[in-house]
């Protein structure tokens, strides 16, 4: 029989798996005990037989087969790589699915509402911006055409000053200096034609009171019979009941053409 | 395996080169039928495919092999229980390749095939320990990671396999 103590030393042995310290002291023991030397020689003689057990060589068809295996497998991972996507979708469609449809058009009303507003807002602010700019840049244009066509009224050539008085046409809402520069050239020009030309550019800026005033005055200045007769139209135009004074006046005046007479007591009478 | 585990699945074949010789004698000796025991190969190469994100690095690659093997070896006998057939020994001589003389080589024959069926009748947690320890070359720290119990456990149940085989081997002989 031998020494139980001893199993764990002797299994050790046969592994090889014994410390040299180990191992001194298990070949001590067995030197002096026949019961565990014994065993051990028993179990050594199986333990090397056992060496000779052979395995069957697997076949090559295990390799290939493997192989296929590791292919299928990758193909079915990388399958399932969309797969997984797929799924999460539904899991948001499902999610969507059920909510009811009064919160969903509630939000969707807000998001509208929202975007309207943030339009609105956004639009106006910038056609406001865009409308200051404009009027900027009108007004400038305003104040370029209002210089040239004063410059133009002091030029020597007649046909520059009427181009300059041409230029009140385009001009919408004159001011006094305009208006100041019109009625002179009305009254002190020397050319009757550009006189003329003034005297019809006044007539569209009759809406202002001063014009009307101005013209009224204009016509007892007035010597060229061409400017009478055209005065006298304008006044009737405008309907101008104040003219019919300084109409009165000019008939007192001993050397009136016949015809310029003629045609104001005409006009004076369609007044009254 | 870790680099398997990352997504690296080539490395599988790296492994299974390493490997399959010593799954496929650990399960050849465990249930003594060739195409079983490739299938059984397969099956676990497979399954470490399968769960490989289980394996955590801790622990040795082989004993984790070996505790998947043992599972489907566990469930391999549960499907087939009535199938399970033993070579006889005679079917053993068979296959074992020859020695140098005629003489030798009988009677080699006659003791390999006399120890094939003493270890085809130890009983399975015996036959187990030893494969693993003996012809699988495992120490006996792995092996108590495959089979769950202590080094010192391992130890003593390959002791007493050792044992039993010696005395089902010799009643043989005589």
């Amino acid at each position: 029989m031998m020494c139980e103590q001893y199993e764990d030393q002797l299994i050790g042995l046969l592994n090889n798996e014994l410390t040299p310290a180990e191992q001194a002291e298990l070949e001590k023991h067995l030197a002096k005990c026949p019961g565990c030397s014994g065993e051990l020689a028993g179990l050594r003689e199986v333990w090397e037989m056992m060496a000779e057990l052979e395995t069957p060589e697997p076949s090559a068809h295990m390799r290939v087969k493997f192989q296929a295996m590791l292919d299928t497998y990758k193909e079915s991972v990388e399958d399932a790589k969309p797969g997984v996507w797929s799924s999460i979708r539904e899991q948001f469609g499902r999610i969507w699915q059920l909510q009811t449809r009064w919160p969903l058009a509630y939000s969707m009303v807000i998001i509208l509402v929202g975007f309207g507003l943030g339009y609105l807002l956004f639009s106006s602010g910038k056609g406001g911006e865009q409308e200051q700019q404009l009027k900027a840049l009108s007004s400038q244009v305003h104040e370029l055409k209002q210089t040239m066509m004063l410059a133009l009224l002091e030029n020597p050539s007649a046909s520059e000053r009427i181009r300059g008085v041409s230029y009140t046409s385009e001009i919408k809402h004159a001011d006094k200096e305009v208006i100041d520069a019109l009625l002179a050239t009305l009254n002190n020009d020397p050319n009757v034609n550009v006189r003329l030309s003034t005297l019809d550019a006044l007539s569209h800026l009759a809406n202002h009171p001063e014009v009307r005033e101005g013209l009224i005055r204009s016509i007892e200045k007035q010597d060229s019979p061409i400017m009478q007769l055209a005065i006298a139209d304008v006044m009737l135009k405008l309907q101008e009941r104040r003219s019919v004074k300084s109409f009165e006046d000019l008939l007192k005046q001993k050397n009136l053409n016949p015809g310029v007479r003629d045609k104001i007591k005409q006009t004076i009478t369609q007044l009254i | 395996m870790l680099r398997v585990k990352a997504g690296d699945l080539d490395r599988m074949g790296l492994l299974f080169e390493r490997h399959h010789r010593s799954l496929y004698g650990f399960l050849f000796h465990m249930t003594y039928q060739r195409e079983a025991s490739e299938d059984m190969v397969q099956n676990v190469f497979y399954k470490m495919l399968k769960y490989r994100h289980t394996f955590t690095g801790q622990g040795e690659f082989v004993a984790w092999m070996f505790q998947i093997a043992r599972n489907t070896l566990k469930d391999q006998a549960k499907k087939n229980k009535n199938k399970i057939q033993q070579l006889s020994a005679e079917e053993m001589e068979d296959k074992l390749p020859g020695g140098t003389s005629a003489d030798e080589q009988l009677e080699k024959k006659q003791d390999k095939a006399a120890l094939y069926k003493a270890m085809a009748s130890l009983s399975e947690d015996h036959r187990e320990v030893l494969t693993l320890n003996r012809l699988q070359e495992l120490k006996y720290h792995e092996i108590g990671q495959i089979l769950g119990i202590s080094e010192v456990a391992a130890k003593t149940r390959a002791f007493r396999a050792m044992q039993e085989l010696k005395s089902i081997y010799s009643k043989m002989e005589r």
